[in-house]
């Protein structure tokens, strides 16, 4: 480690030389602590004083213990301008825009998957229609492995739990009669690799449709967190080449596309792989942080890298602590670009974000309770101030969701915006004296954990010694290993199953024989139809630029122009950097 | 059954991206007793090579993406064409069609899971492995 101070360090200083206007007067804090304990000592049963403080047992829980009761002695020091403040204003804690969702609903962004690059053109259309306001992807399987379909690695799965795309072609299909340069897309690329070799097909599909790059709104999750430690797959490269890989995207989208969100830090798939919350926000800062410090050494100001950074959370069940966590987190990174980064533009110092609720917490049994889970997860994220949310589907432990449950969950997300009332006022959990000390106590934690990752040599390292890996196997097998014992409790599956359970037919996904052949025909066409002394060329220089310092997207660019498909790409990658070995197999 | 310890490889097809099954999987089986050795993603022909330089009694397949029929009955036929095929249990878990369970213990699947406890699964290798001599 060098003498550079950890973000802790600097915040700790930049935050203790502040003064602070607390909200309650001493005198007053004082008699509520004279009549506190007068209450706790006589009036509370002797056995619930001996159980002050429980630890919570729930899936994905972070196990933050909770007292009994809250009062103004949790937030004694309370500045109601530093520590909260205005929606729209900093520390941002209350929500990223004065008028909040009077000024505009989270984006109701259900992800669309599965079937041929036509049938996902007719769904992305059919949701538009009902009332959706932007558009979400996902690739299936082999494209988010970066296989073509015709690959041996890609037999049986073309197709499932997502749409194949090995090239332009199937862009210009997917977005069909969709108005890209009105209508934002989310392309769930997941790792750096794949956005250097899918987000190109998309950047030329639009250049042949005569849409310049300025124009597309939309995002990208770039994170390379799933790339070498969510992911399982058969082949990795280096997790600090994947790393590079990743801030020359960002570097690329920045820019050429720069309406495009370059990067979206996924704290939900690692939360859902096996961590709590406060580890997925603290991993998913701690490559923020990571990226901002390698912008800078690329000469890079901090407000120009850092403004369409964006995040990507799950909430799962524990409700309050849900809420307390995206407000914590707003403020957190709000204090992080400003004292660790020093910038100046408030855009920069946002931290917007994507939510999923949780797949985890859903269960096989009684699925139609998993409609009544998501829908405290909705709410937990839209009482946290959310920018853009997806509803899980009722049968996620069965399929990718059908029809029906895709629709259902947008049914669930429209409810809440008209019928709950829910979203007239902003941030109307602020001032709960619980809340407030969730809040403090979450933001505490994320930033202990980022402490760790940086004594240990920053993110890149956590993830090359197999810290990070670890740490999720074991939250794994624990977690399993109190929900076999009763531990977590768990409606419908440990707690009051029902002993003539029954499984319900649920449609899951078949696989189409006829998509598999459709796409291995289509890709053996294009390479008889395009010129392949250009690809080849494309592919050449890509490898090259994975050898030296040039921009690999750039690179990826003239590849998507020369019709080189994703596979021939993965394997440029590979080539350059080389392939790792997971830590998690052995 | 003898006090040999039962020695398992779990292993997901070449394209799988989900590992939590996986990892639940191994701690269960380890917390066993048995001896786990964790692979990963890999190609058909990899996993039974593996599997005969570790002389596994058990390859497990976690899968939830797809491919559970092509890849799996590939699987089955590069352990037939090694000689694994009799003496080796075969367990898939995971997300699959139901409709599925009956074409791929026609296979040859010992086990198929789309959710099971601990028990249920260590039950099932047992009776697996005795029944394979």
């Amino acid at each position: 480690m060098s003498n550079e101070k950890t973000t802790r360090e600097v915040l700790a200083e930049k935050l203790a030389s502040e003064e602070r206007t607390p909200l309650y007067n001493p005198e007053a804090l004082e008699k509520v602590k004279t009549e506190f304990d007068r209450w706790k000592g006589t009036v509370v049963r002797e056995k619930d004083r001996e159980n002050w403080d429980v630890t919570p047992q729930t899936i994905l829980g972070s196990e933050i213990p909770r007292g009994l009761i809250y009062t103004p002695l949790d937030n004694a020091d309370l500045d109601y301008e530093k520590d909260l403040g205005f929606s729209g204003e900093a520390p941002f804690a209350r929500g990223l825009h004065a008028n909040m969702y009077r000024g505009r609903t989270f984006t109701m962004r259900q992800l669309s998957a599965a079937g041929s690059p036509e049938e996902v053109n007719s769904r992305l259309k059919m949701l538009l229609d009902r009332g959706a306001t932007g558009t979400n992807l996902a690739l299936d399987l082999a494209t988010v492995q970066m296989f073509d379909s015709d690959e041996p690695e890609a037999l049986g799965q073309v197709g499932t739990v997502g749409v194949p795309v090995d090239c332009v072609e199937d862009m210009e299909t997917i977005y069909k009669d969709i108005p890209i340069d009105k209508i934002s897309a989310s392309i769930v690329t997941h790792y750096p690799r794949n956005t250097s070799i899918v987000f190109p097909m998309y950047l030329v599909m639009a250049e042949r449709r005569g849409i310049s790059w300025d124009k597309l709104p939309g995002s990208s999750q770039n994170d390379f967190i799933m790339e070498n430690v969510v992911r399982s797959a058969s082949e990795y490269i280096p997790p600090r080449d994947d790393f590079r890989v990743q801030c020359d995207n960002i570097e690329f989208l920045r820019k050429y596309v720069p309406k495009w969100n370059y990067v979206t830090l996924n704290g939900y798939n690692l939360r859902e792989w096996g961590t709590s919350g406060i580890t997925a926000m603290a991993v998913a800062m701690a490559n923020g942080i990571e990226i901002l410090k390698d912008m800078e050494r690329r000469g890079h100001d901090v407000d120009w890298a850092g403004e369409r950074i964006a995040f990507f959370w799950s909430p799962a069940n524990d409700f309050f602590e849900e809420v307390a966590r995206l407000r914590a987190a707003r403020r957190l990174w709000y204090r992080i670009m400003k004292y660790r980064f020093g910038a100046k533009k408030p855009r920069s110092m946002l931290l917007r974000c994507h939510v999923q609720t949780s797949g985890v917490s859903l269960q096989r049994e009684e699925p139609m309770t998993n409609v009544i889970r998501s829908a405290y997860h909705a709410l937990a994220a839209a009482l946290g101030g959310a920018q853009s949310l997806h509803i899980d589907g009722y049968d996620e432990a069965y399929s990718v969701p059908s029809d029906e449950a895709c629709v259902l969950s947008l049914r669930n997300q429209q409810i809440i915006e008209a019928e709950t009332q829910t979203l007239q006022v902003v941030d109307p959990l602020a001032g709960s004296f619980f809340v407030e000390a969730m809040t403090n106590e979450v933001e505490n934690r994320i930033l202990d954990e980022i402490d760790e990752i940086e004594k240990m040599g920053g993110l890149v390292e956590a993830v090359v010694s197999g810290w990070l890996h670890r740490k999720a196997a074991e939250y794994i097998q624990r977690e399993q290993q109190m929900i076999a014992d009763g531990t977590i409790k768990v409606v419908a599956r440990n707690y009051f199953r029902d002993p003539d359970l029954k499984m319900p037919e649920i449609w899951s996904q078949e696989y189409d024989e006829k998509l598999g052949k459709a796409m291995i025909d289509k890709l053996a066409r294009l390479r008889m139809r395009r010129d392949n002394i250009k690809a080849g060329n494309a592919i050449n220089a890509l490898v090259g630029a994975c050898k030296s310092e040039d921009n690999v997207m750039a690179a990826c660019v003239e590849c998507a122009r020369a019709d080189v498909t994703e596979g021939e790409m993965r394997r440029a990658f590979t080539d350059g950097f080389g392939k790792w070995n997971s830590p998690i197999f052995v | 059954m003898t006090n040999k310890k039962v020695r398992v490889l779990l292993a997901q097809f070449p394209l799988e991206t989900h590992s939590r099954g996986i990892i639940t999987v191994a701690g269960m089986l380890r917390d066993a007793g048995m001896e786990v050795i964790l692979m990963g993603n890999a190609l058909s022909e990899q996993i039974v090579e593996t599997a005969v330089q570790e002389s596994v009694d058990v390859i497990g397949i976690s899968t939830y993406c797809g491919g559970e029929l092509a890849q799996g009955r590939k699987l089955l036929e590069i352990a037939e064409k090694k000689g694994i095929k009799e003496r080796t249990a075969f367990l898939m878990g995971g997300i699959f069609p139901p409709t599925d369970i009956p074409k791929l213990q026609g296979m040859g699947f010992d086990g198929t899971f789309l959710s099971a406890t601990k028990e249920e699964i260590v039950d099932c290798i047992e009776n697996a492995v005795v029944a394979k001599g």
